[in-house]
């Protein structure tokens, strides 16, 4: 497990490594200790919107140490998987853009506002804790529903911000999102009160609405 | 509650993350004054507390996990350096390296905000570092704000010289046209900068009061 001591000296190291100043948007555990949610996590999770600045991160983390690591071992045969890199227990997920199932859309980057810069050139923007919930349910790994549990236990959740950004996500082409998103606050309801029934049903008329409209799409099509 | 058991002492730093008075943590926890102070202290020990004075003279604490990891902000610089206190909505923390004097002149004024531009008029008094900071002004374009302010800051208190070379290659061409620091924001007291710097100036005389003192 990584303490936010570790984070702090592994984001140093690696960020006296890169030649110029990139901008990474911190999700998942990383995220949460910032929030004080959590005061260690298993793996640090990013997210780059360039292309050209997660390649200057990994070859920055490579120059520091840090290997290649098989991304298919921990999220399987999934889409927009990241690029995983590992020191000794110590694991960064690196995603660009998209994160699974979801795109972390220009709102979520909006929403980011506790910034942190590591020495001169490495800037880490702390994703919102709303949309925390929403990337912990595209990764959906075996702790991210305690995570999720945490986050909705320990903070005032705008359920409308969720359920607004679920219909982004529909408008950016991520069909699977809505299904998704639904799914996992299902599973949440079950261990945490604080889920709405409303919320659920509001996704659920959405998600028929979706298949609806995709039923016309292709009758149309034919 | 024993805070040396490490489980405890997490629960506690979790139920008080925040900003909190003494009599705060006292309604919070419901316990005396002597075990809140205890609390506090255990807690300022594993380096999760800073400690403010707020107007009327009380301890603020800033109670925080990552108060540990010991980074600093730009607000932070200011009010070192400034007679006008800040208190910033903006949540930017910097590690590993202490933000320079001219680092922070350029954040206040890429902020846009009226108080921490007015706040940071002091760092002129400090700067020393001209070459540095004319580097960083011309990557932002912000050498002609940077000019402005600071003969505006001449006006009101004892600062340092700025390098005249700074000065002679920020003056504006025939063709700028006059830019806003504030969008909207103009002087009615310092037309004499602005036509000189083609800058709007967002501040009046009253605004500058502190500086007076």
């Amino acid at each position: 497990m990584i303490s936010i001591l570790e984070q702090q000296t592994l984001f140093l190291n690696i960020s006296r490594q890169l030649k110029r100043e990139i901008i990474a948007f911190a999700i998942g555990g990383t995220a949460m200790m910032f929030y004080n949610l959590k005061d260690s996590t298993k793996d640090i999770d990013l997210v780059f919107v360039s292309n050209e600045d997660r390649k200057e991160f990994i070859a920055a983390a490579k120059k520091a140490g840090w290997t290649n690591f098989n991304a298919e071992v921990i999220y399987g045969e999934r889409k927009n998987i990241p690029i995983m890199l590992k020191l000794i227990e110590e694991r960064l997920d690196l995603f660009l853009h998209e994160v699974i199932d979801f795109t972390f859309s220009k709102e979520m980057q909006k929403r980011a506002a506790i910034i942190r810069q590591f020495e001169k050139n490495l800037i880490i923007k702390v994703a919102d804790y709303h949309d925390i919930i929403l990337m912990k349910c595209a990764t959906d790994r075996i702790k991210d529903i305690d995570d999720a549990r945490a986050i909705i236990a320990n903070k005032e959740i705008n359920w409308q911000i969720i359920l607004k950004e679920a219909k982004n996500q529909l408008s950016l082409g991520n069909e699977k999102a809505l299904m998704e998103l639904g799914r996992f606050l299902e599973k949440l309801q079950v261990l945490v009160k604080n889920v709405s029934d409303k919320i659920l049903d509001e996704l659920w008329e959405l998600f028929l609405k979706q298949i609806e409209e995709k039923r016309k799409r292709l009758k149309n099509k034919r | 509650m024993k805070l040396r058991d490490k489980k405890k002492a997490r629960e506690l730093l979790q139920k008080l993350t925040g900003i909190h008075t003494i009599s705060s943590i006292m309604n919070l926890l419901k316990v005396n004054r002597d075990k809140a102070i205890y609390y506090v202290h255990r807690l300022r020990k594993q380096g999760y507390v800073k400690t403010r004075k707020n107007a009327e003279g009380k301890r603020v604490y800033y109670i925080s996990l990552e108060n540990k990891l010991k980074g600093r902000s730009y607000i932070d610089v200011i009010n070192e350096n400034s007679p006008i206190n800040l208190y910033s909505s903006v949540d930017f923390k910097i590690y590993g390296k202490s933000p320079s004097l001219e680092d922070t002149l350029i954040y206040s004024l890429k902020s846009k905000d009226f108080r921490i531009i007015l706040a940071s008029l002091a760092l002129f008094k400090r700067i020393t570092k001209w070459k540095e900071l004319y580097a960083l002004a011309k990557k932002n374009s912000l050498k002609r704000q940077i000019c402005a302010l600071y003969e505006l800051s001449r006006k009101f208190m004892k600062v340092r010289k700025m390098h005249k070379l700074f000065l002679r290659n920020s003056l504006p061409n025939k063709d700028d046209k006059f830019v806003y620091i504030i969008k909207g924001l103009k002087s009615i007291h310092f037309k004499d900068i602005e036509k000189k710097w083609k800058i709007y100036i967002p501040f009046s005389i009253s605004d500058l009061e502190a500086y007076k003192k």
